[in-house]
């Protein structure tokens, strides 16, 4: 049982200077789960992910990965920003093979890696554009691809879809289910859209205001692929829409 | 649509002709028909002695040749203070350490204008080259360390975010993501600096040089030549304006990516 859990948070704070942000939480992400957090704008998602990811350091409490601490070389975690952070002076293939040349990937099986997850998002045909060239949802997939070609075993995604359109996300948004159920990977999701959250999850998180405890924790078990306009969906978005009614 | 541009193109072409024609047909008649011809030549002996001056000596060598003097005296220099300008300032612009170092030495130095360094580069070095080019590097290395700092440090800390989370150590975000990123600051600096080292070789030839364009100007004045002096004039704008214009070929080229429109 205990084998299973991928993510343990427990008892984390997180405070800059006077500001008590994440205050006390706990909680656990299993391996291979879909979870999606919602909170309202400023509770600290983003902030949870910079901790989890020693971007920012804990002001107490810990986060453990397969038991142990936190570790970017051994773990191999990938981080999908709220905002862009493609390398704007490399092409998307460039941008793709980024980290797998870190990881000393061998050529061969690297380019098969980046046709593969490029594919995938539909961008294998505009490999050799620069982002700058590309519209704001290609250059999201090309974040999404550079995160997949590294085949993380877990996957933290901040909001990815915050600033698409609705048609777009919804493309986006089961390309990622694909994704995931491909590769079994640990999903994090952050999002302050209950729809989105509904439609993705296998569970959702949802976070009080500042300082932030965890509400509630909600088990989605709406068979996928899901429709947003049947009676459980309906049923269970409204549920968590009376949750943060308070926001 | 395309026709309307063609016609602006040409609109813009036409009047820049009329107006240079309407100058020299001034400057023509200003020169012929009154006292100042005893001040200036006219437009048409000053184009002829350039065009003469192409292929005969001025001194030891023809206009083309103290061009090419003072060029390659700004190239040797600027590359030497390029390169380290641009190692000095984005090492100072990510690298703690190199700024706490540097930094207070470079502050120093920066306000000074390069051509105040000349006299004192003569007590050191001498009258030869070694004081143009130390002045001219000077010149370089101030614009071009500034701007790489800058470049450096205005760095999006989200890519760094980003490169961290793939797996790149310190070394590698330095040279994957601060000094590509720092690029486009890099070049608009190797362009102002292109423009202030033609300026400063210019200066120190006219101190002391027995060829070069600055050299044209000055032995023009102690000969009491004015077309000498207007020739050298126009070369060094001439130059100035193409080495202005092959930087940003280069930079459009390689900084095709900070452009947007596809
Ligand atoms: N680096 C930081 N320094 C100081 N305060 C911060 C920093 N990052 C976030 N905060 C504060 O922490 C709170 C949570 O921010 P954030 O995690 O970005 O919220 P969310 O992602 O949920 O919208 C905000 O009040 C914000 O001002
Ligand atoms: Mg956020």
């Amino acid at each position: 049982m205990q084998t299973n859990i991928k993510v343990e948070v427990k008892n984390l704070t997180k405070s800059f200077g006077d500001l008590l942000v994440l205050d006390d939480i706990s909680f656990n992400v299993t391996s291979g789960e879909f979870l999606c957090i919602v909170g309202p704008t400023g509770c600290g998602k983003t902030t949870f992910l910079n901790s989890l990811t020693k971007l920012y350091s804990i002001t107490k409490g810990s986060i453990l990965v397969n038991n142990e601490p936190v570790n970017l070389k051994k773990h191999n975690i990938a981080y999908i920003f709220q905002e862009n952070s493609t390398f704007p002076w490399l092409t998307v293939e460039q941008n793709v093979s980024f980290g797998l040349d870190i990881k000393k990937v061998p050529k061969d099986k690297k380019k098969e890696n980046i046709k593969e997850v490029l594919d995938i998002v539909g961008l294998y045909a505009f490999r050799k554009y620069y982002p700058v060239q590309l519209s704001a949802s290609m250059v999201q997939r090309v974040s999404i691809a550079r995160a997949f070609a590294t085949k993380p075993e877990l996957l933290l995604m901040d909001e990815p879809y915050g600033q698409l359109d609705i048609e777009l996300r919804y493309k986006l948004e089961d390309e990622l289910i694909r994704l995931w159920k491909k590769t079994n990977t640990t999903v994090l999701f952050i999002t302050h859209n209950i729809e989105e959250a509904v439609y993705l999850g296998d569970r959702i998180l949802v976070l009080s205001n500042k300082p932030t405890k965890v509400k509630e924790s909600i088990d989605n078990h709406i068979p996928r692929p899901r429709s947003i306009v049947s009676p459980e969906f309906v049923k269970l978005r409204n549920r968590v829409t009376e949750l943060i009614k308070w926001w | 649509m395309m026709n309307n541009r063609y016609l602006r193109v040409f609109l813009k072409i036409f009047s820049a002709i009329i107006s240079i024609g309407a100058f020299l047909l001034i400057w023509h008649i200003a020169t012929n028909g009154t006292k100042l011809g005893e001040l200036m030549p006219g437009p048409i002996e000053l184009i002829s002695s350039l065009i003469k001056s192409t292929y005969t000596n001025i001194g030891k060598y023809t206009i083309i040749g103290h061009i090419l003097f003072s060029l390659s005296r700004v190239l040797i220099a600027f590359t030497v203070g390029g390169v380290i300008g641009i190692l000095l300032g984005t090492a100072m612009g990510w690298y703690k350490t190199a700024e706490a170092i540097f930094r207070p030495f470079y502050e120093m130095i920066r306000p000074i204008p390069p051509i105040a360094w000349i006299s004192l580069a003569i007590l050191w070095f001498g009258l030869g080259e070694i004081m143009k080019y130390f002045v001219i590097f000077l010149a370089a290395f101030s614009i071009i360390t500034y701007n790489a700092f800058a470049g450096a440090q205005a760095v999006d800390p989200v890519l760094i975010g980003a490169a961290k989370m793939l797996g790149a150590k310190d070394s590698r975000i330095f040279r994957s993501i601060v000094f590509p990123s720092a690029v486009p600051y890099i070049f608009a600096g190797l362009h102002t600096a292109i423009s202030a080292s033609w300026a400063t070789v210019v200066a120190a030839e006219m101190v002391r040089a027995s060829e070069g364009a600055g050299w044209l100007i000055i032995q023009g004045m102690e000969m009491n030549n004015m077309i000498q002096i207007l020739i050298g004039i126009i070369a060094i704008g001439i130059v100035g304006l193409l080495l202005s214009i092959i930087m940003r070929g280069v930079e459009a080229k390689l900084c095709a990516w900070s452009k947007s429109g596809k």
